[in-house]
């Protein structure tokens, strides 16, 4: 499989996790979190080497989707993390405790996130 | 090419220097009294002793102390006769008599191109032929040298690009000098390359040196084309020829790539012409400037989607049927045409590397497969490039390119207006999703649009903002970097040349220097974005460029990673429920980050960087693009986000 073809799954990949849902929805139900300190742990602990420091995705050997202010309810954020589909290694409690999991989530839903493609010039070539 | 032997002016050349060297042999005083006379008094220095006395005592050597013509002058000959553009060396004793030939004898032609690593010289010209379209030649020690190329020339087999490699050996044992010459030496120095190279052959005489070398150029530009080793005697090269009129240069004639079946072709059509969900996948099927127009023409024949594995320039990147980006289809998919694939099993099938590497296949029950290709018409056994089997419906061997004419006019006879009617909506489907695939790649570029480190989708939109209005050529990439294909132009066939083939890293320095080479005399902007753990393997390759001025803007994504390795790492403690937060051990270029603006800049290049602010990119971008302009290599250091 050529790396153009893992990206191209990625964005897929992304698409799903990041586009479907209203963001707000999804927020509502998660546990209260410090996002300062999930910031923490989203560098030290190595998601941004997949997902981006923006959490704007990106690739490892499949999807790694877009994670900034993610679509995914908590519990399936959670999941993923614990059991997750595809590739993405698996973070046992050893490593993440569910708490840290909330930190990282408030983490992610508090990325700005997208914008307009039409503010930004250079993107409309 | 017509039959020659020596052009006459090379025979006259021949006859010109021998008849120069005995007039001079006629002419001359004895070579003991040719020196200049010693001094007869040496004030300050040590007399002579004994043995220094005894030699400058002995009577001249008998053994001739010139020649007027040489192995080596009909050998460049050769080359020339074959088209071959340039040469990239790293000059070396065991290939002196080539090597001088070449530059008095036929006045530099083929082009020398000074190189300061075999690895480099083996990748400008891998580089070189995807642009060119045709194979230049390396030379090197044929032991030593060949050792560090072999990298190299494992990723233009992986790639199927023809490279003509040449290797200086001395055959015969009692010609070598002590030392050196014997560590330089090998029976068979073939053997190294020879699991990952067409053909090879060491010539010991000229005219088997000019039957191998034209045999070698027709074998790699054959269709599955790959590099082709001919070891070079260097008593061949260095000794005087005993009969120029014997000798001539074989006449060459390009093998017509094979067009696949009639039959097979027709029944082809059918299925693609009958399917509710074809698709088409192909990797390296333009080998042509027509490779693209004859993809595109099928594609709207069938009105079909393509995904692009992108090894060559394929399908234009904004054509409404381009689903690259959209893999699912491959899973909805009824026929699949695959065309000329490099790896058609990982295309149709989820694997995962996971603690249990699972496979499950990403095509849907009862899904007919089609392959039109020539990639599994020459395979070895050793490396196993040739990837996992996969189960197929109907198998052609064709070239892709050659065959595609054929299997469009077939479909089009097999197309009635009621298939007309349902192709036309099946491509308004497919045009409405490509068109929303554009929005959602500007859309995601837009996330830490502002972020220091850039992000990789801002580093690709600021290139594409300068250069969109020249006569662009993206020659080389990182790792999993989709940002221009998802978001530039693509539509012509010189505008993207694949990858290295074989992931074997430090490739994308050298060869996309090999492929601005191939640009400048078609006055091409070359471009290309390279990782910085890329770079390290080869800077050196930033010289060659700056002292054959051969322009080219080169954008470093500066992860201050072998990112990919970081991840893997990171995945492995996951694994074991161990510390993650460490796996920058080994994996990271920094503590001192390197300063690849100061680097360039020693190797003769421009520099621009380390850019950390997404504000200062486009004013390098401009700076060094000027750079470029004015014919030298830019290097642009961009500190990035790791995807």
């Amino acid at each position: 499989m050529t790396s153009f073809e893992h990206i191209a799954r990625a964005i897929v990949a992304g698409a799903l996790y990041g586009m479907v849902a209203t963001t707000v929805a999804a927020a509502q139900n998660a546990p209260p979190g410090d996002a300062a300190n999930g910031k923490r742990l989203y560098l030290a602990d190595g998601c941004f080497t997949c997902h981006g420091r923006s959490g704007q995705g990106g690739a490892y050997n499949g999807p790694a989707p877009i994670l900034a202010k993610t679509a995914l309810p908590f519990e399936g954020f959670k999941m993923q993390i614990r059991n997750p589909v595809n590739d993405m290694p698996a973070y046992s409690d050893a490593i993440l405790s569910d708490r840290d999991i909330a930190d990282i989530y408030a983490f992610v839903q508090s990325l700005s996130g997208r914008r307009s493609p039409k503010d930004i010039a250079v993107l409309n070539n | 090419m017509p039959e020659r032997r020596i052009a006459d002016s090379s025979r006259r050349n021949f006859l010109r220097a021998a008849g120069l060297a005995g007039a001079a042999a006629a002419v001359a005083p004895p070579a003991a009294t040719a020196f200049p006379a010693a001094p007869q008094e040496i004030s300050k220095a040590a007399l002579p002793g004994p043995l220094q006395t005894a030699v400058e005592a002995l009577s001249p050597s008998s053994d001739p102390v010139n020649q007027g013509s040489s192995g080596g002058d009909f050998m460049a000959e050769v080359l020339n006769a074959l088209g071959i553009e340039y040469m990239a060396i790293n000059c070396a004793s065991s290939y002196r008599g080539l090597h001088e030939a070449i530059v008095n004898h036929t006045n530099n032609r083929p082009e020398i191109i000074t190189c300061v690593h075999e690895d480099i010289a083996v990748h400008m010209a891998q580089g070189y032929a995807k642009i060119e379209g045709k194979p230049m030649a390396m030379a090197c020690h044929g032991v030593v040298g060949l050792q560090h190329a072999t990298m190299a020339m494992y990723n233009a087999w992986c790639d199927r690009v023809p490279v003509l490699v040449f290797g200086g050996n001395i055959m015969e044992a009692d010609k070598r000098a002590p030392g050196a010459e014997w560590l330089h030496a090998g029976v068979d120095i073939g053997q190294i390359v020879r699991e990952f190279t067409k053909w090879d052959d060491q010539p010991a005489s000229l005219t088997h040196f000019a039957e191998s070398t034209v045999r070698a150029y027709k074998i790699a530009t054959t269709p599955p084309m790959g590099p082709v080793f001919i070891a070079l005697d260097a008593e061949l090269q260095e000794n005087p020829i005993a009969d120029a009129e014997s000798l001539r240069i074989p006449k060459f004639a390009p093998v017509v790539p094979p067009q696949g079946d009639a039959g097979a072709i027709a029944e082809a059509a059918k299925m693609l012409v009958e399917a509710q969900n074809p698709i088409i996948v192909c990797d390296r099927v333009a080998r042509t400037p027509a490779g693209m127009a004859n993809l595109v023409a099928l594609a709207e024949a069938l009105q079909c989607g393509v995904i692009d594995n992108a090894g060559r320039m394929n399908f234009p990147s904004r054509h409404p049927l381009n689903q690259s980006f959209r893999r699912a289809l491959i899973g909805q998919a009824d026929v699949i045409l695959a065309i000329e694939m490099n790896d058609l099993w990982g295309t149709l099938t989820h694997f995962s590397d996971r603690i249990v590497r699972r496979s499950r296949p990403g095509t849907k029950p009862g899904a007919k497969v089609i392959t039109l290709g020539v990639r599994d018409l020459y395979l070895k056994s050793n490396y196993q490039d040739f990837g996992r089997w996969q189960d197929v419906d109907l198998d052609i061997a064709g070239d892709g390119e050659a065959s595609l004419p054929a299997l469009t006019e077939a479909v089009k006879r097999l197309t009635d207006d009621a298939k007309s009617s349902a192709f036309e909506a099946r491509g308004k489907k497919l045009a409405a999703a490509h068109l929303a695939m554009v929005e959602q790649s500007k859309s995601d570029a837009t996330i830490g649009w502002d972020a220091s480190p850039i992000t990789t989708a801002r580093m690709c939109a600021e290139v594409y903002n300068q250069i969109k209005n020249e006569d662009w050529s993206v020659v080389g990439t990182t790792i999993r970097l989709s940002w221009p294909h998802r978001l530039w132009d693509f539509n012509k066939p010189y505008q993207w040349n694949g990858s290295s083939g074989g992931a074997g890293v430090g490739y994308n320095l050298p060869a996309s220097i090999g492929a601005a080479l191939a640009n400048k005399k078609h006055g091409r902007f070359t471009l290309a974005f390279g990782g910085d753990g890329d770079f390290m393997f080869n800077p050196g390759a930033l010289w060659t460029a700056a002292h054959h001025q051969i322009p080219i803007l080169y954008v470093i994504q500066n992860n201050r990673a072998y990112h990919q390795e970081y991840m893997y790492l990171v995945a492995m403690a996951a694994r074991h429920g161990r510390d993650v937060t460490k796996m920058d051990i080994g994996t990271t270029l920094k503590d001192p980050n390197i300063d690849y603006a100061t680097v360039a800049r020693g190797m003769g290049a421009y520099g621009e960087g380390p850019i950390t602010d997404p504000q200062d990119l486009a004013p390098a971008l401009t700076r060094a693009i000027a750079a470029v302009k004015s014919g030298r290599p830019a290097v642009v250091d961009v500190v990035t986000d790791p995807r």
